[in-house]
């Protein structure tokens, strides 16, 4: 706690960070502003002590005004400077991502077809078919991680336009577990359905809640043990339908409970099990959640698993 | 199917991989194909050929997929002519633009398999 109120005062390491100079961050150019109205404060109380010609007062009360002023102006600057960088990384990212899409589709679509070669001299034997499975598995891997990063970056600019449809989660749950079922057959893990009968529609983007599903469930999956089970419940609530996760695994690190929510952030703990990820995941199903109307927790403890949770409103009969 | 009633499908399409890969899945089906790289060759085409159906990219050189459908419906010989939107945008502006344009479809390629574009084309060439 101390440290990290010492840390604010550390403002060239941030000006750094930040990559702009010294005379431009807002950080260090706050802390002149500061140290020049208490000198010019007690200038001035001395000044009106010692002199008592009025002009002396009001010129040094006027170059002070100004002086802060000027600063001030420095600063909204060098915040404009950071502003605009952010402004500029998301349409960097928007740009590369929509780049890569024509190239990975290109991919997605040639190994189609060959992996659908109809005549039997140009078939591919059993080890050929395995590598392209391979290679078709990396790509929905890179086309998965650019349409999170399109998603991320919408979001950031308050784009979060997605289809509002009525949707069936049962359906949608069952299917995102069939999707799965390569990892938890590797990993031997049971995933047990515990979903209620006649569950209420909810109103959402069916091709967004299949992100969060693949998400919740997906890492319940990844960081339980191998050999072990996993937990997935819908359950209808007076006005929502609830959705409950729960494995056995891993679990999250107490000080890291209010950070996994945040964007780019990865668990010292999850990094141990898997590197593959960027830190997007939770990010993105919490947004998608919130703009249906929704609301994501969940309980964790370190090596005896977590259980996350959300709720959306159901459609009213 | 006998050559005479084969139908005829016209692919705007600039990036060559994709080209070729609608070409091969298509050909395998039996159309006739008509390839075109950029919106005027695409509109002179569509004119010219009078395809069955219009497999259009949004993002082309010299003319864009939009303009090319504003004037395809404006010109009354080829107005009817189904158009299907394959493209990588995907932002819901887009698809509406396109709609309101008179496209029947809307297909983002990154979420699309080569299946599900030949389901949307025999579904359009009824």
């Amino acid at each position: 706690m101390f440290s990290k109120f010492l840390d604010g005062f550390n403002f060239i390491a941030r000006c750094k960070k930040y990559k702009i100079g010294l005379w431009q961050c807002p950080n260090f150019l706050f802390l002149v502003m500061g140290v020049v109205t208490v000198t010019a404060m007690v200038g001035t109380y001395i000044a009106a002590r010692r002199f008592d010609d009025e002009t002396v007062t009001v010129v040094s009360v006027s170059l002070v005004v100004a002086v802060i002023f000027v600063i001030g102006n420095l600063i909204i600057r060098g915040v404009e400077r950071i502003a605009e960088a952010d402004i500029l990384k998301s349409e960097f990212i928007s740009i590369i991502s929509h780049q890569l899409c024509s190239p990975l589709s290109a991919i997605k679509w040639n190994l189609e077809i060959i992996e659908t070669e109809k005549t039997p001299e140009h078939a591919l034997s059993d080890k050929q078919m395995l590598f392209l499975d391979n290679i078709k598995k990396s790509n929905e891997q890179m086309l998965k991680l650019v349409s999170d990063l399109l998603d991320v970056v919408r979001i950031d600019q308050g784009r979060t336009i997605f289809v509002k449809e009525k949707v069936d989660l049962s359906r949608v749950v069952r299917e995102v577990v069939e999707g799965l079922k390569h990892l938890t057959d590797s990993k031997k893990i049971k995933v047990e359905l515990g979903i209620e009968d006649n569950l209420p529609l909810v109103v959402a983007d069916e091709k967004k809640m299949r992100v969060v599903f693949d998400n919740l469930i997906g890492n319940a999956v990844k960081f339980s043990n191998d050999n072990s089970k996993v937990l997935v419940k819908l359950e209808n609530n007076t006005n929502n339908v609830k959705f409950t996760v729960q494995d056995w695994g891993v679990g999250i690190p107490r000080h890291q409970h209010d950070k996994i929510f945040e964007k780019f952030f990865r668990s010292s703990n999850a990094s141990r099990y898997r590197t593959e990820g960027v830190g997007l995941g939770l990010y993105l199903v919490k947004a998608i959640l919130k703009s249906f109307g929704g609301e994501i927790w969940f309980k964790s403890e370190i090596d005896k698993g977590s259980t996350f949770f959300f709720t959306l409103p159901s459609v009213k009969l | 199917m006998s050559d005479a009633n084969k139908k005829k499908i016209l692919i705007v399409e600039d990036d060559r991989a994709l080209q070729n890969a609608l070409l091969e899945m298509l050909g395998q089906e039996g159309y006739e194909l008509i390839p075109a790289v950029d919106g005027e060759e695409g509109l002179a085409k569509a004119a010219s050929e009078k395809p069955d159906l219009i497999l259009l990219d949004i993002i082309l050189p010299k003319k864009d997929g939009y303009e090319v459908l504003a004037d395809i419906k404006k010109n009354p010989e080829i107005k009817d002519i189904p158009v299907l939107i394959l493209t990588n945008l995907e932002e819901i502006s887009d698809v509406q633009k396109a709609i309101s344009l008179g496209a029947k479809t809307f297909m983002v390629k990154s979420d699309f398999s080569l299946k599900d574009v030949l389901e949307k084309v025999k579904e359009n060439l009824k």
